[in-house]
């Protein structure tokens, strides 16, 4: 292709968080801050959008001398993290500045909270166009310790517990992970011989079948474990109801929509090159068996919930256990259902985190009782909320309804794969829809409770217009817009990510 | 050398892999947070000494880079960074514990044979030099794991993170005689940044909640 040199390009999409990174640490005034943070999100877009260009024509691009790889299924995820980046930065103009204005956290802080941010960014970017497994690792260990003072960004007692909380358990978790790494390199270089390449995706995907599937399978157990801690797949899941509580809503939204994602990737990864060694029964047996269990653990426990945030970030175990569900039943339809999964429910989570920083800031109490009345309070939050609940709830016309009908149709015709599928055939279906049923329940009730009946006196009614409110309106809409018209060029980069998942 | 056949270089790398194994359970021995550090200090030094003979005898000079930086970053800056912390925290012992002593040391001795069950299938691929090393590195992240299960101090449970990384490090060097440069170097980065961000965090805890004791990080229930 002309005009079109990798190294440039993917140059500046790594570039941008990271000097902007820098940049805030040096500067001072919230003006220059959030410019800077808009400028860097907007070059990543930029240079995503050059690459996935690449990506259609050549189908896969390589830079810097074989370090950087990038195809169809890291383009996807590098939308996501794009998107969801752009919304966010809208989002944090109006909410950072009044945190500012009210004192919660000192000016110079917000600084602090730029830098960790690009490189939280940085960490996910890198995570996902990582060529070798153990720079993947490195990154996504680098996302945990970036995010961890983000999480614990307002210091209170609660926050600074659950940001301990996510970094010992995520650094265990992934160390784990690290040691399939290790049993990874440890079968590649029986077969590659003593080159530094042998953990690059290139080369492994080359090689795959040869590799020896003892080892690989030991290896993806603790590729699985380790990474499913980050994703939050039951039972590695107890971190996750309490970063996103305390997690200032921003980076709530990021952590939801995004770096769960970047996780399932890493999983899908190294998926693909054990399928080579292994039959894909057992990693797909694996994915769907604990997406499974997410899926239904994560329904009952919306139902005990009384503090809106922790609703949805079981919400987001629930979801990612059906993505797993969809990855690991595989076919085209579950790999695709999977993957357009992952998108909608980034968008529809970060909607949701958006709306529930505007309650929080208005209300200021996270417990469900004694929010009321929103739609007089703050209806255009209260909208947001009813949207993205609704999506959440995968009724239509949202475009999670779609994918879950893609990920129920698969699992019911084909059932679980492996031997899970023999003796029980239809209950995995019966269980996945009568847990939709219950989260439905439980998640509508809450929220209809919180949209409708008499606002509390004490709390100011009326809703300022702010910069804030562009990403609320863009993703409410792009939500309900996909489950018609998903554009022809995402499509084809979904279907082209799915073919390279079920290839081998 | 001639008296430095194979086997005898097989003996010297498995016997300064079981020190490093040996070490592991003074840590779940010993009950003072000091001695803790300095066993895991010493621990690091074992790490340091296998990795470098791995290196003299294949040959392999990039592991070299790995052992130095064994030595400065987990003998040298860490414990000393725990130690501040520990001096700042005035705390030195750990007082309750879910599972005393001996019991912990009968655990991790199963832990240990479990090591050795799951690596049996795969041991024999590996190379003739290093392949018992596997199974001790498994061992040692196992009983990092529970390590960090059991104790409720965040300096303890900090010093387990380590271990575990300590016997990751042991695996690779012993599996696979190192990984990529580019990829180690990654990784004693993210130790070392975990391990800062770790310190500061028991100071933060140290200053809201008065104790380091992790049992009373309880205000997030259900």
């Amino acid at each position: 292709m002309t005009g079109f040199n990798a190294n440039i390009v993917v140059g500046f999409l790594l570039l941008a968080p990271l000097t902007a990174g820098w940049l805030s640490l040096l500067i001072n005034g919230s003006r220059w801050l959030h410019v800077i943070n808009l400028i860097s999100i907007g070059t990543l877009i930029g240079a995503e959008g050059f690459i996935a260009r690449a990506v259609f024509s050549q189908g896969s691009v390589t830079a810097f001398a074989d370090i950087v790889y990038v195809d169809a299924l890291s383009s996807v995820i590098l939308f996501i993290i794009g998107t969801v980046g752009l919304a966010c930065s809208l989002y944090m103009r109006s909410y950072m500045d009044e945190q500012v204005a009210r004192g919660v956290i000192a000016p110079k802080r917000l600084s602090l909270f730029f830098f960790l941010f690009h490189m939280f960014l940085l960490a996910m970017v890198l995570a996902t166009v990582a060529n070798s497994l153990g720079v993947q690792w490195v990154a996504i260990e680098g996302t945990t310790l970036a995010t961890t003072f983000l999480i614990a960004f307002w210091r209170r007692r609660e926050s600074l517990e659950a940001g301990w909380k996510y970094l010992i358990l995520c650094s265990v978790g992934i160390s784990l992970a690290l040691f399939g790494v290790v049993l990874m390199y440890y079968s590649s270089l029986r077969v590659l011989g003593d080159v530094s390449s042998a953990l690059n995706i290139t080369q492994l995907q080359q090689v795959a079948s040869q590799l020896d599937p003892h080892i690989l399978k030991l290896a993806f157990v603790f590729l699985f474990v380790g990474y499913g801690t980050k994703v939050g797949l039951v039972p590695m899941h107890s971190w996750l109801p309490d970063a996103y509580t305390e997690a200032p809503a921003p980076v709530a939204a990021m952590l939801a929509g995004v770096l769960e994602t970047v996780a399932v990737y890493a999983i899908l990864r190294c998926r693909g090159i054990a399928d080579q060694a292994l039959s894909s029964d057992f990693t797909g047996g694996l994915l769907a068996l604990f997406g499974l269990i997410s899926f239904a653990l994560a329904a009952f426990f919306i139902l005990l919930q009384h503090n809106y945030k922790r609703l949805f970030a079981y919400s987001s175990i629930e979801h990612m256990g059906l993505a797993m569900v969809g990855f690991g039943v595989g076919g085209p339809l579950g790999t695709f259902g999977g993957l357009f999964h992952l998108i909608n429910h980034a968008f529809a989570k970060s909607l949701a985190f958006f709306a529930a920083g505007n309650i929080h800031r208005r209300f200021r109490t996270v417990e469900i009782d004694q929010v009321r009345g929103l739609i007089a309070v703050l209806p255009w939050s209260a909208l947001a909320l009813l949207i993205s609940g609704l999506a959440l709830t995968a009724l239509p016309p949202f475009a999670l309804f779609a994918s879950e009908m893609q990920i129920i149709t698969a699992l019911s015709s084909s059932g679980l794969p492996g031997e899970w599928s023999e003796p029980v055939t239809r209950l995995p279906v019966v269980l996945l829809l009568f847990c939709s049923v219950v989260a439905f329940a439980g998640f509508l009730y809450r929220i209809t409770g919180m949209v409708w009946g008499p606002a509390p006196n004490d709390v100011a009614h009326g809703e300022r217009w702010s910069m804030g409110h562009i990403p609320i309106i863009l993703l409410g809409a792009v939500l309900a817009g996909f489950c018609f018209a998903l554009p022809a060029s995402l499509r084809r980069l979904i279907e082209m990510a799915s073919t390279l998942l079920l290839s081998r | 050398m001639p008296w430095l056949t194979p086997h005898i270089a097989t003996q010297i790398v498995d016997f300064s892999s079981a020190m490093l194994l040996l070490t592991c359970f003074g840590i779940v021995a010993q009950r003072r947070l000091s001695a803790c550090v300095d066993l895991f200090a010493l621990q690091s030094l074992f790490l340091a000494m296998t990795a470098a003979l791995v290196a003299f005898l294949t040959g392999t000079p990039h592991i070299y880079i790995a052992a130095a930086l064994t030595v400065v970053v987990k003998v040298i800056v860490i414990p000393r960074v725990l130690k501040g912390v520990i001096e700042r925290l005035n705390v030195t012992r750990e007082l309750v514990m879910k599972i005393n002593v001996p019991a912990s040391l009968l655990i991790c001795g199963a832990l240990v044979m479990i090591a050795f069950f799951i690596t049996q299938p795969i041991i024999p691929f590996g190379h003739l030099l290093t392949r018992d090393s596997l199974a001790i590195a498994l061992a040692i992240v196992l009983i990092g794991f529970f390590t960090m299960i059991s104790r409720q101090k965040a300096v303890t449970q900090l010093i387990a993170f380590l271990v575990m990384e300590n016997g990751l490090f042991l695996g690779a060097t012993a599996a696979t005689y190192g990984m990529p440069l580019i990829v180690e170097l990654g990784v004693f980065f993210d130790v070392l940044v975990a391990a800062l961000i770790a310190g500061i965090y028991t100071n933060r805890l140290q200053d809201a909640f008065d104790s380091v004791d992790t049992s009373r990080l309880t205000k997030l229930k259900e």
